[in-house]
């Protein structure tokens, strides 16, 4: 078992070189879709990230009234913190409110008119932040249901906006990414099966001096892991490289970076080396199996 | 060049001398129709036994590429029986088959040697791919170059070399296992006729060693000239089976 692990390996690393503009052109094929695998990838998780940023902002807002208790407040926000649907809530007092307001107009650059007025107009509310956009109904309802709140602002509207967009955008974002895959999936396969079908007269040969099945498939397959795992590490090679100014592009471009970078790195180094070595292995025993089978 | 020119070319053994050595090759009544129709072996049987040597000739579609494919079990016999040292090949499983095989060299026109690889890795190659060990390996592969007079080419690649050193490679590689059986196709048709003097006499060699060799050619002056058993082969089936025999009917 082991010499002719042994013996395969060598074979296939012999097989490599020794077809080597072959190998380049799979190499390189193979180097393109990964990359393009791996550049959609990390696309499709920035701009997952960025909708769940955008999901976030959806806030229910209670407005309170201007004789609204403590204690009220209190059990008010009390409530909300037991919910599951609540991520946080948050009070804001009226000058809060006011104090906000004035540092949107001066970031606007608008004049600053509040000075003029005798007391404070704006409300005292209630910020809630949901973990999940949709699920507002209970929170609306417990607090439209508080005493000292005046009234709750309609989200139903703005929730349907902000997921019908999201939701267009991911399911776009999915498609697009498992045609990718295909894409991908079928080139890398099929260069596999030609430079598999360049070497049909080896294949040929070996049948006849009476090599069997396994001695026959076996090298192949570890030169297509081989092709695979060499395509797959100078991908990683390409993309560490661009990291820098990819986070940069990303940070700009979804305005948000993936929640966390390291694990996006380390799903994408899965994803090309499992997709390198595996589309290699699974080429390479398809193509050489229907010269097997006769 | 005149028909007797060829070197050192012997009277074949009688007949006689065969009738008791066991059938190496034996075909029952076989028929091969392929796949649309096209038959191209009816009702063949033939025995051929241990030691000789034989010409199988006839025009290009008679049957015989398809008669040699059954031999090493590239085909299968649609009807009739194919036996090789006893055993029947179509009753082969299939992990058995590369077993057969190795019992048999093969030679052809076009030689299949690996283009990249050299005369040494080339003969080795038919032994590496059985799994064979390294330090047998060796010793076999020289031995075999030694005896095709291939020792001083072992580290050449098939293009440096002329014709006739890329056959006696092939020659070596079909010889490597030590088969008891050679099937050779058309093994001068790429060569000019002195070369395949070469290569004719090298197998009259191995023949001697007691290697049956089973002949396809269409060289009509070497068929002639060794007055071996000769099979011809017309539209599939076997039209003449005679002892000691010229390339045509000369009755």
């Amino acid at each position: 078992m082991i010499p002719f692990v042994v013996f395969s390996i060598r074979r296939a690393w012999q097989g490599f070189w020794r077809n080597g503009l072959m190998s380049i052109a799979a190499t390189a094929t193979m180097t393109f879709m990964l990359l393009l695998l791996g550049g959609f990838w990390i696309v499709q998780s920035g701009l997952s990230a960025g909708l769940q940023y955008v999901e976030q902002k959806v806030q229910v807002v209670a407005y309170l009234k201007d004789d609204a208790t403590q204690d009220q407040v209190d059990a008010a926000m009390a409530g909300l913190k037991q919910m599951p649907e609540v991520k946080q809530a948050d009070y804001v007092s009226k000058n809060d409110a006011l104090t906000r307001f004035r540092a949107n107009l001066a970031e606007r650059g608008q004049p600053d008119l509040t000075g003029s007025l005798d007391t404070n107009p704006l409300p005292a509310s209630i910020e809630v932040y949901l973990v999940d956009p949709t699920d507002f109904a209970a929170v609306v309802a417990h607090l439209d249901g508080s005493p000292g709140v005046d009234r709750v602002d309609d989200v139903q509207q703005l929730v349907d906006r902000v997921t019908t967009v999201t939701t267009v955008i991911r399911t776009g974002g999915i498609v697009a990414l498992i045609l990718v895959g295909l894409t991908v999936l079928f080139i890398i396969v099929n260069t596999i099966r030609l430079a598999v079908t360049s070497r049909a007269e080896e294949i040929e040969i070996m049948r006849l001096v009476g090599a069997s099945d396994a001695f026959i498939r076996w090298p192949f397959i570890f030169e297509g892991a081989l092709v695979g795992l060499l395509g797959a590490l100078v991908t990683l090679l390409i993309l560490a490289a661009a990291a820098g100014p990819l986070s940069t592009l990303m940070l700009g471009f979804f305005r948000v970076l993936p929640l966390e970078f390291g694990s996006l790195v380390r799903d994408v180094a899965i994803l090309v080396l499992v997709t390198g070595v595996g589309l290699g292995v699974v080429g390479s025993y398809v193509s050489v199996r229907s010269y097997l089978i006769r | 060049m005149t028909l007797l020119a060829g070197p050192g070319i012997e009277r074949p053994a009688p007949a006689a001398t065969f009738g008791a050595a066991r059938p190496v090759i034996l075909l029952r009544d076989v028929t091969k129709t392929y796949p649309g129709g096209r038959s191209a072996l009816r009702d063949v049987d033939l025995t051929i036994r241990e030691g000789e040597f034989v010409f199988i000739v006839g025009p290009s579609g008679a049957g015989k590429s398809t008669l040699l494919k059954l031999l090493i079990r590239d085909e299968v016999a649609t009807e009739g029986q194919v036996f090789i040292d006893g055993t029947d090949l179509a009753r082969l499983k299939r992990r058995e088959i590369p077993k057969v095989r190795r019992r048999t060299g093969t030679i052809f026109q076009d030689f299949k040697l690996l283009p990249n690889r050299t005369v040494w890795e080339n003969v080795a190659f038919a032994l590496e791919v059985t799994g064979a060990p390294r330090k047998r390996i060796v010793p076999d592969v020289d031995r075999v170059l030694a005896l095709v007079g291939l020792t001083a080419q072992a580290a050449q690649v098939p293009t440096q070399l002329s014709g006739g050193e890329q056959q006696r490679t092939a020659i070596a590689r079909a010889l490597v296992h030590d088969p008891r059986l050679i099937i050779a196709d058309e093994p001068t048709g790429n060569l000019d006729p002195l070369i395949s003097w070469e290569i004719i006499q090298l197998l009259l060699r191995i023949n001697e060693l007691g290697v049956t060799v089973l002949m396809a050619t269409h060289d009509a002056e070497v068929v002639t000239a060794l007055r071996r058993r000769v099979v011809a082969l017309e539209e599939g089936r076997v039209v003449r089976d005679e002892l000691g025999a010229a390339y045509h009917r000369e009755d």
